[in-house]
């Protein structure tokens, strides 16, 4: 892909454009986009006396959004990002920084959906699906990330899950996504090639992480094989205060 | 009834040496009279009219710089103690008495020792200045016996204790104080309520300027008051049939070289203990040790003539015997090796109400009234104690207890002392007892006498009672344990109520005392249980409110100094407290410190970051400020303040604002007042006051618009996702453009 | 009974506050608390006290409804907390209504401060009527008004305009909580 085109009109989103929806606010001149490949809920404005507060959370549980139009919405984000960059790692910070609230968001509406629904999309990482317990150890947030996250963001669990094998870093985590999604239709330029735009996938992590209460700090990474070209890790460094605490419950054997 | 000589045979101590723990005691005894010593001195303070006015304005000064400086907010010491802040850990020190207070719980728990002496004692040594004469020589050198004191236990280990003593009182005064009692059952609260009022009184004194003394010493006042209520409290309950504390383990039979026939006298005077108005009540225990002394005038007798004498004591009542050497002439302070008396520790309410007007009781008055005595003197009470204590009190306690055990508990204990404890009958164990007690009804064992309610000296459940009593005053709190366990439901089955409530609370005073026992939090409920209990025995079946507060008070300090979870039923039980509204206002404040200190001392458990009552302790002691401010006591209001502010800055950010707003109107208001008033207090114009207190008010409000910021990434995103605004993307477009243009270009 | 509900930012920052009675047996919504009305910051304090059993119940019980967790005795106030999987927390302050019977209603210098002396009597008469704020039924109740809650505050949150650690003050939101607690409560 070439590089990211301009609309100079896309930046009356600027202040929300950690949530794509959000997009499809009023000032913009792009296409108005229903409901994204996230599928929060878009706020309208309650002209027919509706609020968000009348509408449900689970409709759009099952709807999709066709590929094109996210690629499309992404780019302008990874656009927006670029802006003002200083270097490949600023603009990593941004694009980290538009995923971090959505993960907070995302973390709420995972376990609102779990608790609503008798088929548990946490069955996977809980055993007792009903009522889902918060993650109170590093594995249990790990498999929810893997499983019910990934699968709420891309229609499929993450490919592979690995603790670091470093003695100097145990608080050193893995997830492996061997295409993805956000990457698609992304083709970085020879000079920036240490880039990685699922940075905003790792700041959906890292509010995730964060908003369970354990701090953390997740990059994107490339590591193509043969087989997936864009395969990407996604290291999470997790806190000392999330390590102790890690100790304290496991003395404790709380699971 | 024991006759002289057949006490007991007198079980050499296991491994006595006079002069072992000396040099140690030494050193722990300032220790102990510290809290003592701190008051006198800012008291004394407050005698002399003279107060030094220099760090009054020096406090002030402080006060100044510290409003005006940016930096203060951090710091958040807006009180106006800020003499105090120089002390950094004051309050850690306040808080960590833990160990002081179990001393202090222990050492209420001591054998009581009759004092019996004959008129010519008295009458010496009223000379030295003793209006009390004899007992009260005796009684403050026997509260903290020199050097370690070494006890065996029911299993036959022995253990040195360092701050062991004994109590001395007045064998006349035994007798009638059951008597007094009734009438000032309730007056007892009331009484240690005025002490306490009378102690803050003269401490915050009219302008508060006894307080820099204070502040020097280092001492809050609070914690000397606490642990003044705390003493009042366990000295307030005089001799009861229920517990056997106050009953004396050994009385002290004294002559003096004066007497013209002294074995006749002591033979007499022996006598009388047993028969006659000075026998006591039916409920004691008659079978105490006597102990026999020869008080020898050293300036006016010749000591060949009283060593004779002696000797011939010693033939006749065998080994108990003491012979004390004292001077007769009164001791002036100018005198070269005059020694002041040190204060009673264990003053009643009521000794320390009454002794307004007498000068050698008095705390209070400082250096004027406390009597001297001559160094040697001093030596010789305090070895005579020693050895009375020793050789004779603790190897007659240990043997009582062992003998009781193998003859009483033991039976007991056994099958058919459950099986008869299970049919309620106890006929024939009891054997003598039974005789002459009516009233014995199908449910209970008949031994209880339900018309004066208690149970006769003889009847195997008082000698049980004494037996955990006496293993209890030994400090051997396992065999204490089990043995109040043993009997607490047969008190229940004869409707004994108060020695119900009594074994209940011991049994759980006894089980957080030993040091081994109970890890396990099911212990922990049983033991809530049984303070529960005793409570509901004392409260609501017997109405003895003395007791009931005793026992919660014990309840509070004991599980407080347990640690861990217990310092949250400690917690609970000071709320009891403040509930039944068995303290006046001033013990309501200071039980809201206890609970702030209760929370305060729940520390983190390891490595986690939970666990802490750090926010419960901070509002427990900000409650406490503001009733000190009711209550007119600025400065102890200040304190506590400045102790919140503590607690509360480890769950606050680093600039201490609280998140909740009306909170932090409410500790701002009180900050405030506190301030003024303080300053007020002490004659100050408070004018410029309000302006700089605004000031601070305004820098606080600015910092809470923008602290908020917590979270790493949201820092990140700027702070205008106001959901009430859709215009505030418009300035940002604008800012954004000419950016967007140069990076166009 | 009279309930105080506040919804905390995982900093402690209260984003919502809401006071209202029971609306069960003829109840008229309205809050009765045994404070005076010039002692609201006691429910505050109150509430700001339990964080510290919040916080260690956060992390030994993994539900988002942890119960009942606390108990303020001298006002017979007691907390029950809900946990958002993103840290913000719910708590709700009930207070069974002083008896009739049980002396002074408030308003004196220390009474202000503790309650009342009388809610021993309160507590052992209430066990008996639904109102026992420890009973099952009423654990039940407020999960029930919690989970409701969970559901407006998640549809808040999902709001782009909405930064986690904001003020709610969606009008809309207010009458969903107070519907809730007029049905649950």
């Amino acid at each position: 892909m070439a590089a990211p085109p301009r609309h100079s009109a896309m930046l009356s989103v600027s202040n929300t454009a950690g949530t794509p929806q959000s997009g499809s606010s009023d000032k913009s001149q792009t296409p108005q986009q229903p409901s994204t490949p996230q599928p929060t809920q878009g706020l309208r404005v309650p002209s027919n006396r509706k609020t968000i507060y009348d509408r449900h959370l689970n409709r759009s549980r099952n709807a999709e959004l066709s590929r094109a139009s996210f690629a499309y919405l992404f780019a302008e984000m990874v656009t927006y990002a670029q802006r003002r960059v200083t270097g490949i790692q600023d603009l990593e910070k941004r694009l980290n920084e538009q995923g971090y609230p959505l993960g907070l968001r995302l973390l709420d509406l995972l376990f609102y959906r779990t608790t609503t629904t008798s088929s548990s999309a946490l069955s996977s990482s809980s055993t007792s699906s009903s009522p889902p317990n918060r993650p109170l150890r590093i594995l249990t947030l790990l498999h929810l990330i893997h499983g019910p996250l990934w699968r709420l963001l891309f229609g499929r669990s993450a490919d592979a899950l690995e603790h670091s094998v470093s003695p100097d870093t145990p608080n050193e985590y893995m997830i492996t996504d061997n295409d993805p999604l956000v990457n698609t239709y992304i083709s970085v330029p020879r000079e920036m090639n240490q880039l990685n735009c699922a940075a905003f996938v790792a700041g959906i992590i890292e509010g995730v992480c964060d908003g369970c209460g354990f701090e953390a700090k997740v990059s994107a990474h490339n590591q193509p094989t043969e087989m997936w070209p864009s395969r990407t890790v996604f290291l999470l460094g997790f806190g000392e205060s999330v390590m102790e605490r890690e100790k304290v419950l496991e003395r404790a054997g709380i699971k | 009834m024991t006759s002289p000589g057949d006490a007991t045979p007198v079980k050499p101590p296991p491994s006595f040496s006079p002069g072992v723990g000396r040099s140690a005691s030494k050193s722990r005894f300032p220790d102990e009279h510290e809290p003592t010593l701190s008051i006198d001195a800012e008291l004394a303070d407050t005698g002399s009219v003279s107060s030094p006015t220099p760090p009054l304005s020096a406090t002030t000064a402080e006060l100044r710089i510290r409003s005006a400086s940016p930096q203060a907010r951090s710091v958040r010491s807006s009180t106006p103690q800020l003499a105090r802040s120089s002390f950094g850990s004051l309050f850690d020190g306040r808080f960590d008495g833990s160990e002081d207070i179990r001393s202090l719980i222990i050492r209420a728990f001591s054998p009581t020792i009759a004092v019996y002496a004959s008129e010519d004692t008295d009458e010496l040594i009223k000379n030295k200045g003793f209006k009390g004469g004899f007992w009260e020589l005796l009684r403050p050198f026997g509260e903290t016996i020199t050097g370690k004191v070494i006890i065996r236990d029911s299993i036959g280990s022995s253990r040195a204790w360092e701050d062991y003593g004994v109590r001395f009182v007045d064998l006349k005064g035994l007798g009638r104080a059951p008597a007094s009692r009734d009438s000032g059952r309730d007056s007892a609260l009331a009484q240690i309520e005025e002490v306490l009022a009378q102690q803050l009184g003269s401490a915050e004194g009219s302008l508060g300027a006894s307080l820099s003394s204070k502040d020097v010493l280092g001492f809050p006042a609070t914690i000397s008051l606490a642990k003044l209520f705390l003493r009042q409290l366990l000295s307030s309950t005089t001799a009861a049939p229920h517990e056997t504390f106050g009953h004396p383990v050994a009385s002290v039979i004294t002559i003096s070289s004066r007497n013209k026939a002294p074995l006749e006298t002591l033979r007499q005077l022996y006598a009388e203990t047993n028969t006659g108005d000075k026998r006591l009540p039916d409920w004691v225990h008659q079978e105490y040790l006597r102990y026999y002394v020869l008080v020898h005038d050293e300036d006016r007798d010749d000591i060949t003539e009283s060593t004779r004498l002696y000797d011939q004591m010693k033939r006749h009542f065998g080994l108990h015997c003491h012979l004390l050497r004292l001077r007769s002439s009164q001791c002036i302070v100018t005198d070269d090796d005059s020694v002041q008396v040190p204060h009673c520790e264990w003053l009643s309410p009521q000794e320390h109400l009454s002794g307004a007007g007498e000068a050698e009781t008095l705390v209070d008055l400082g250096t004027d009234g406390t009597p001297y005595l001559f160094d040697s003197d001093v030596s010789a009470i305090k070895s005579f104690i020693r050895e009375l204590t020793v050789q004779s009190v603790i190897p007659f306690m240990e043997n009582r207890v062992a003998v009781w055990n193998d003859q009483v508990a033991s039976r007991r204990r056994g099958i058919s002392g459950r099986f008869m404890s299970m049919s309620r009958r106890w006929a024939g164990f009891g054997s003598s007892s039974r005789s002459g007690i009516g009233g014995s009804g199908g449910a209970t064992s008949g031994n209880y006498d339900t018309e004066h309610n208690f149970y006769r000296q003889d009847t195997p459940e008082a000698i049980l009672r004494k037996m955990a009593d006496y293993a209890f005053m030994l400090r051997d709190w396992k065999l204490a344990s089990s043995t109040y366990e043993m009997i607490r439901s047969d008190y229940g089955n004869d409707k004994a109520w108060k020695y119900h409530a009594g074994a209940h609370e011991m049994c759980a005073v006894s089980m957080l005392l030993n040091p081994l026992a109970m890890s396990a939090k099911i212990k922990l409920e049983s033991i809530d249980q049984m303070f529960e209990t005793a409570c509901y025995s004392y409260l609501t079946r017997c109405s003895d409110a003395t007791h009931a507060l005793r026992c919660l008070a014990l309840a509070v300090e004991l599980l407080k100094s347990r640690g861990g979870s217990a310092t949250e039923s400690a917690a609970r039980w000071a709320m009891r407290v403040m509930d039944f509204g068995l303290v006046g206002s001033v013990g309501q404040i200071l039980f809201m410190e206890r609970v702030a200190a209760c929370y305060a001392s729940k520390t983190p458990v390891g490595g986690a970051k939970w666990g802490a009552r750090r926010r419960k302790a901070g509002m427990w002691s900000i409650f406490a400020a503001d009733q000190w401010l009711k209550a007119g006591k600025p400065t102890l209001a200040s304190a506590c303040l400045e102790e919140a502010e503590r607690l509360y800055a480890d769950v606050l950010d680093a600039d201490g604002v609280f998140p909740m707003p009306e909170m932090q109107s409410f500790i701002d208001n009180l900050r405030h007042a506190v301030k003024v008033e303080y300053l007020q207090a002490r004659g100050f114009d408070t004018q410029d006051e309000p302006a700089v207190d605004d000031a601070l008010g305004t820098e606080e409000i600015s910092e809470k618009l923008d602290k908020r910021n917590h979270r790493r990434s949201l820092i990140g995103l700027p702070a205008q996702l106001d959901a009430g605004t859709l215009m505030s993307a418009g300035p940002r477009d604008a800012e954004d453009q000419p950016n967007d243009d140069f990076e166009r270009a | 009974m009279s309930y105080y509900f506040t919804i905390l930012s995982p900093t402690d920052t209260p984003i919502f506050n809401i006071a209202f009675g029971t609306s069960k047996g003829g109840g008229d919504g309205i809050a009765r608390f045994r404070f005076p009305d010039t002692a609201q910051y006691m429910n505050q304090f109150i509430i700001h006290s339990s964080l510290d059993i919040v916080e260690e119940a956060q992390w030994t019980n993994g539900g988002m409804y942890l119960k009942h967790i606390d108990t303020y005795p001298p006002a017979a106030a007691y907390i029950s907390a809900f946990l958002t999987p993103s840290g913000a927390r719910f708590l709700l302050l009930h207070q069974p209504p002083q008896l009739p019977n049980s002396g002074s209603s408030g308003g004196l210098g220390s009474s202000s401060l503790l309650g009342s002396s009388g809610n021993l009597v309160a507590r052992g008469s209430t066990s008996s009527i639904a109102a026992n704020p420890t009973s099952p039924q009423t654990e039940e109740a407020v999960r029930q008004f919690m989970t409701e809650v969970y559901e407006s505050y998640v549809k808040t949150a999902m709001s782009p305009f909405y930064k986690q650690g904001m003020e709610i003050r969606s009008p809309v939101f207010r009458t969903r909580v107070t519907a809730a607690g007029k049905k649950w409560l």
